[in-house]
């Protein structure tokens, strides 16, 4: 039996390098789902969603409403059910200045897929899967070009942790603050590193096999 | 009507992040569960506990976190094992709370302050001035706070509270159990349980001792008189008996002739006894025949497979004893309990830890 991991995120999930064109990307083993799927080993997939630009629940009005996370996620999980867990990593897309979001609504939004997650229950089974909450690492202050599509994000960003455990705690959802392990790269300030990609896939793999699976 | 699934979140503990231990009231009964497994056993993972409480693994996640944060619990390196994807231990901090325990015996008050896991840190012993006799209350809030005093400052705030062991019948003369109980609260501010003594030492050994992992035994405490407890499924039963046999340190000293320098060390924590000629074997042996005869009646309707001595006289007396009664009763495990200063005040400290973070 093959467990199936889902990582549903932005362009952290998706392997953007810091500082570099949008077309750059790093390979497979590189980034996080790849060290993380490389250390659970034979009988785990992990399979990678990761939008760049993706945020928890909000129609984009510059890039598109294809950034949108909520109304992805519902034909996401039916494309890819049975799924045993998924792991959200969003919410640095929000704290974009178009959208005024304080951390708690950030944090509102990924409670809001939480909730569309049990809806839909794409567990095996149809029994709910496990969910974990995973709190992007804070933004840098220094966001170069970026500081006026992010202004006023750097505060809150670092307040995500937080918020977000507080609604995985309320939930009854996994929580991982990735700020804990790793940290952005100073070529953007909020994109992450082959490194940092490598210290959160180590973390999260000892994370995800901690939650106790029972013999396949 | 708003949608209640979007209200404000309502986190049951993460948002409490002041240091020390979390008030009373704030323990859930699935963290006792958490808890109560882990106070139970050396390490456990998350999937046993789910396994055991049937709460979901995002519950226990959640729980398990929190203990995490309060400092209550630890988690080990991940162990690989010979089937099955690698598992995570996890176990008390030995250093996530403390507890004070005092118990009033016939000669001495003994106060002891132990750690999460039960290992002692402090340990003291006021005699009394009488035997039988306990009237100095005041005198022990004073030993109570000088002990929790010994501690730092950090460790002080993580004191679970003051077990109280008590015997039954009362103390002779002395406060009554109530008014020493509210006494205590008021004058150390902290919350005070109160049990039976021997019942008391038998949760000690249940959570600290010897019997940690055993679900079922007979325990024995040896005192001035025989005592005796029975633990089915981790629970003592019938926890106040006043019922004990005249086979105890008590009997010997009587045994010893008059003004036998020997009769006051028998009360002393001493590593062995002075030699004692005959008065000694024939003690040892009424006493083994109390053990085995009180066994033996119990084996009638119960399969028991350990019985367990505690008690504050040199382990190499207990040994003989447990000797004795195996030999008779061979297909029954006898051992000495592992709380052997003062079991009974070591006992009064897994109060605090059993009433405030366990199931009952």
């Amino acid at each position: 039996m093959t467990r199936t991991v889902l990582c549903f995120g932005d362009s952290n999930t998706h392997g953007q390098i810091p500082g570099g064109g949008p077309l750059e990307r790093y390979a497979r083993g590189q980034r996080w789902g790849g060290v993380l799927e490389s250390l659970l080993g034979p009988g785990w997939q992990v399979i990678e969603e990761g939008l760049s630009g993706r945020t928890t629940v909000h129609d984009d009005p510059i890039e598109g409403v294809l950034k949108n996370g909520r109304t992805y996620l519902r034909p996401c999980l039916q494309s890819h059910t049975p799924l045993d867990l998924i792991i959200i990593m969003l919410g640095t897309n929000d704290l974009k200045r178009r959208f005024n979001m304080p951390p708690s609504e950030v944090a509102m939004g990924i409670g809001c897929l939480v909730h569309d997650i049990r809806e839909l229950s794409p567990g095996p089974a149809g029994h709910d899967p496990e969910i974990m909450i995973v709190a992007p690492p804070p933004m840098l202050d220094d966001l170069r070009e970026w500081e006026s599509i992010f202004s006023g994000a750097q505060e809150k960003s670092r307040k995500l942790g937080l918020e977000f455990e507080i609604m995985a705690d309320s939930l009854e959802a996994h929580f991982f603050d990735a700020g804990t392990v790793c940290q952005c790269s100073p070529a953007d300030g909020f994109h992450i590193d082959e490194k940092a990609h490598r210290q959160l896939g180590e973390a999260l793999a000892q994370e995800v096999l901690a939650i106790g699976w029972a013999d396949a | 009507m708003p949608d209640m699934r979007f209200a404000p979140p309502n986190p049951l503990r993460i948002a409490d992040r002041a240091s020390g231990l979390n008030s009373l009231s704030v323990r859930s009964h699935n963290e006792r569960l958490v808890l109560s497994l882990l106070l139970q056993s050396e390490a456990t993972t998350r999937l046993e506990i789910g396994e055991k409480t049937g709460l979901s693994a995002q519950t226990i996640s959640v729980i398990v976190r929190s203990l995490e944060q309060e400092g209550l619990v630890v988690r080990g390196e991940a162990q690989k094992g010979r089937v099955g994807p690698p598992t995570t231990p996890l176990m008390l901090n030995s250093e996530g709370a403390y507890s004070v325990g005092v118990s009033v015996g016939y000669r001495n008050t003994h106060i002891v302050v132990v750690d999460f896991v039960g290992n002692v840190q402090h340990q003291r012993v006021m005699p009394h001035k009488t035997a039988d006799t306990f009237d100095a209350p005041e005198a022990l809030a004073l030993e109570i706070h000088q002990a929790i005093a010994g501690l730092s400052e950090s460790r002080q705030g993580r004191i679970a509270g003051v077990g109280l062991a008590l015997p039954t019948p009362p103390i002779r003369s002395g406060p009554d159990h109530d008014v020493l109980h509210r006494y205590l609260e008021t004058e150390l501010r902290l919350p005070v349980f109160v049990q039976n003594d021997i019942t008391a030492a038998a949760g000690g050994e249940s959570l600290f001792g010897t019997a940690r992992q055993l679900q079922d035994f007979l325990f024995f405490y040896l005192g001035a008189r025989l005592h005796g407890r029975l633990v089915l499924n981790h629970q003592i039963y019938n926890g106040n008996s006043p019922l004990s046999y005249d086979v105890g340190v008590l009997a010997l000293e009587r045994a010893l002739p008059a003004g036998d320098p020997s009769a006051a060390r028998l009360w002393e924590q001493h590593p062995a006894w002075p030699p004692m000629g005959s008065a000694l074997a024939d003690w040892q042996q009424a006493c083994a025949e109390s053990l085995i005869k009180s066994t033996q009646a119990l084996l009638q309707f119960i399969e028991l497979k350990t019985v367990l001595l505690s008690s504050f006289v040199p382990p190499e007396i207990c040994t003989a004893l447990c000797k004795l009664v195996q030999q008779e009763i061979p297909f029954v495990n006898a051992v000495v309990g592992r709380t052997s200063v003062a079991p009974k005040a070591v006992g009064a400290a897994s109060l605090p830890f059993s009433s405030r973070f366990m199931v009952n």
